[in-house]
């Protein structure tokens, strides 16, 4: 118990993924020889020390000759040996402590499925996202903010190990240049470069018209830095990183170069569709054959179903009741008005409206949103462009603010007094 | 189309020349009013015009289109019927005009056609809050006066069961409550409206209204009219004499008479008045409305009952009721029944079209997108087809 300060990290497994220099392990004489009674003094002054103030003196046992021990008083500051988290850099995992985690989740999977009342064998990761919603229900919008269960590997990020043996010796031959997966990488790159030079020099000589087939650039794009950085396990500067994808793309230029699809495809990404094709339906005819075509909207909490019908007056009902009574007032008239008007069809449809939650604005907020959807079906292409840029189809985002602790409101702070 | 003949200035803002309809040249020659000059005007303003401004002629022809009363006649048909609305509307066009709707000549079709031996009938104009059942009213009224009836016309009869500054215990009958200021004014504009009949009609009794006042038998019905303006007290009273007489004399046939009161509904509702004690006052405690639920029976003949129901004044009446038994209650639908229902809707396509270019044409839509095909289609949707909507509309734009 005393004396054991400093030397916590006491010996460094060789397979514990560390990067840099192991740290200096200061040695102390084994105070198993101490006598019981300085042992005693030793653990009551250092009791008096994190009692009292910054400065303070220590007693240490000292090596002196064997089986002698004396007690030298040593003076020191709180900041020498109090730990600096910042200089330390980012947290390390040992091994065996990844291990560890990696365990208690299997565990812990076995255990919710069990509680879920499903098969553990058969526990999928998605399994375990809903069940953890289900049971921690939170309604933070960060979704990274909210808890999770996910396997170690994901949350705690790959390390690099150690780069050298028990001699110093570094095992890769670029270590010495500091940024030895780039370097190699590159190295790689260029190889195949070269490779794909060499078969097409080869192609040439047998007067063989070099493959014309290209790989489609155009579902795909490069990684990015980022991704890099975490393939490779070490820091790239923006410089680095476009050398390399010049490279890759000189190497997918190449006439031949599909020979190396398969070494490029790691370092490809595939672009989903971004531009969802959004579907309009078609009308519908009900049985006087009057066509008509349903939508759907909302604003804040108001939810609002119409059924806009071909061939009308310009007659509205929300449910059940005429519009002039249920909106009386005029700002809610016109934003019924508004998908009409700009498409100039004011007087020519019916509409039979559902809402319901809300207030009056945003009642009247869902039914104009869900009225220019149903309008889409007896439009053209053009006008349901230019009424998704008028914002005529955009569910508005803007919902109530979450009132802050230590504040009145949302911004609103409480009265400042100056005493 | 009639041209502006040399010599002859048209003002469009003077009353006695009617509007011309662009067809009938020889009509507006012949016609007895006065000479019918005509700015060269577009075709459309001339279709929602009537130079027809007897309600006695009008047909079904007439209807969407709007017909002017002369000022005059206003003053003195109308000293307190017309809504407050379109007062200062006549005042700001400087004329009255006046749709001809299917309600009202409905009306005056059962006015023209019914039989004075029979029991007086009593028609109930109602519909939704704005859709013009007091204009309606007013329509019949001023079709009456030119024809030369006795018009009682209560303009508001929810004004007698609220807000009453003064409530007196009437000098009569002890359990009753008395309400000077209303008397006296509505007594006021009776005498405006109906001079030459208060000098015609007798009084059949002696009346005794204090110490030292009384009305002799025979007197002329003006003296009472006098007597309750001259006192006020006794205004309650003399409007209670007034009723009376004119209801025992009609069958006589020498005058009709057409009860007109708007707002039928508060005579058998709740007030919010309140006696000194605290206590609620019930409708029949107060004398003119007593009174006035006697003229609403139909034991007598001679005439005709016009009413209207209306939410817009009423008491603790939800603002979503408009139909007869919603507001009228139980009681008062029994009082009533049977009447003839009048239900007046909103405007039709025609009718839109014929306030629309009215408005227009008055310059009073000055918007230059209100002038549009568009314009119109969003006034259309926007008041819904409703009148008073229509209305308030217009007015900032």
């Amino acid at each position: 118990m005393a004396a054991q300060r400093a030397g916590a990290a006491a010996a460094l497994p060789a397979n514990r993924r560390h990067r840099g220099l192991p740290r200096a392990v200061p040695r102390r004489a084994e105070p198993s020889r101490a006598e019981p009674g300085a042992a005693v003094m030793a653990a009551a002054i250092r009791r008096l020390l994190r009692a009292g103030g910054r400065r303070g003196a220590a007693l240490v046992a000292a090596a002196g000759g064997p089986g002698s021990q004396t007690l030298r008083l040593i003076y020191t500051t709180t900041a020498a040996w109090k730990k600096n988290v910042a200089a330390s850099g980012p947290e390390k995992y040992t091994e065996a402590f990844i291990k560890k985690q990696i365990e208690e989740f299997n565990l812990g999977k076995r255990h919710l499925a069990n509680m879920m009342g499903e098969d553990p064998e058969t526990f999928t990761q998605e399994d375990i996202d809903r069940a953890i919603a289900y049971l921690f229900p939170s309604g933070l919008f960060d979704k990274r903010a909210r808890p999770m269960m996910k396997h170690p590997t994901e949350i705690f990020p790959e390390q690099r190990k150690i780069q050298w043996g028990e001699d110093g010796r570094p095992f890769h031959f670029l270590f010495y240049t500091g940024k030895q997966s780039y370097y190699s990488l590159m190295h790689d790159t260029y190889e195949k470069l070269l490779n794909v030079q060499k078969h097409q020099d080869q192609l040439a000589a047998q007067d063989l018209p070099p493959q014309k087939e290209k790989k489609n650039l155009v579902g795909s794009r490069w990684l990015t830095k980022t991704e890099l950085e975490e393939m490779l396990l070490e820091k790239l500067s923006d410089d680095d990183y476009s050398r390399f994808i010049q490279l890759l793309q000189k190497l997918v230029m190449m006439p031949c170069g599909n020979i190396e699809e398969n070494y490029i495809k790691k370092f490809s990404r595939e672009i989903s569709a971004q531009l969802q094709k959004v579907v309009i339906e078609p009308l519908k005819y009900d049985e006087q054959g009057v066509a008509f075509s349903t939508g759907e909207g909302a604003r804040k909490t108001s939810r609002a179903t119409v059924t806009v019908y071909d061939n009308g007056t310009g007659k509205i009902t929300v449910n059940g009741i005429d519009v002039l009574h249920y909106f009386p007032v005029l700002q809610d008239r016109e934003q019924l008005l508004f998908p009409f008007q700009f498409l100039d069809r004011v007087g020519k449809h019916d509409m039979v409206c559902t809402v319901s939650g809300g207030g009056r604005s945003s009642q009247a907020g869902a039914i104009r949103l869900a009225s220019a959807k149903a309008l889409r079906s007896f439009v053209t292409e053009k006008e349901v462009e230019s009424m998704r840029q008028a914002g005529l189809l955009t569910v508005d985002p803007r919902v109530k603010e979450r009132k802050k602790p230590g504040q009145e409101g949302a911004r609103r702070k409480f009265t400042w007094k100056k005493r | 189309m009639l041209r502006s003949l040399k010599g002859f200035v048209f003002h469009p803002l003077k009353l006695d020349h009617g509007y011309a309809l662009h067809t009938a040249a020889k009509d507006c020659l012949s016609s007895v009013l006065s000479q019918d000059v005509q700015i060269p005007a577009e075709r459309p303003r001339a279709v929602f015009y009537t130079n027809e401004t007897d309600p006695a002629n009008h047909t079904e022809h007439h209807e969407g289109r709007h017909y002017s009363i002369p000022l005059e006649e206003v003053k003195a048909v109308f000293p307190h019927g017309l809504p407050y609305r379109f007062q200062q509307q006549v005042k700001t066009f400087n004329e009255a005009c006046l749709m001809v709707r299917k309600p009202a000549l409905e009306l005056l079709t059962y006015l023209k056609n019914s039989n004075f031996a029979h029991p007086a009938v009593r028609y109930v104009i109602y519909g939704q809050r704005g859709t013009g059942k007091t204009m309606t009213l007013c329509h019949v009224v001023h079709y009456c006066a030119r024809q030369g009836w006795l018009v009682l016309h209560i303009p508001d009869a929810h004004l007698w069961v609220k807000n009453c500054k003064e409530l007196m215990q009437s000098s009569y009958k002890k359990e009753r409550l008395d309400q000077p200021l209303q008397a006296s004014s509505w007594l006021k504009n009776f005498k405006t409206s109906n001079e030459h009949f208060l000098k015609e009609i007798k009084t059949q009794q002696k009346y005794v209204w204090g110490k030292r006042e009384s009305t002799e038998q025979g007197r002329p019905l003006g003296e009472v009219v006098e007597q309750g303006l001259a006192r006020v007290r006794s205004a309650s009273d003399a409007v209670g004499v007034v009723l009376k007489e004119i209801k025992q004399q009609c069958h006589l046939g020498s005058f009709r008479v057409l009860v007109a009161v708007d707002g039928v509904n508060a005579l058998w509702g709740r007030t919010t008045l309140k006696k000194e004690d605290k206590s609620p006052v019930s409708p029949e405690e107060l004398t003119l409305v007593y009174n006035l639920r006697k003229m609403m029976m139909n034991n007598w003949n001679g005439g005709a009952i016009v009413t209207t129901l209306s939410q817009t004044g009423s008491l603790f009446k939800p603002s979503s009721a408009y139909l007869p038994h919603e507001l009228l209650g139980k009681e008062g639908f029994d009082a009533l029944d049977p009447f003839v229902p009048v239900l007046v809707p909103n405007y039709s396509q025609r009718e839109f079209e014929s306030c629309y270019h009215y408005y227009l044409h008055r310059k009073w839509l000055q918007h230059e997108q209100a002038r549009t095909e568009a314009g119109k289609e969003e006034l259309r949707f926007l008041s819904g087809s409703n009148p008073q909507q229509l209305e308030r509309l217009a007015g900032p734009l």
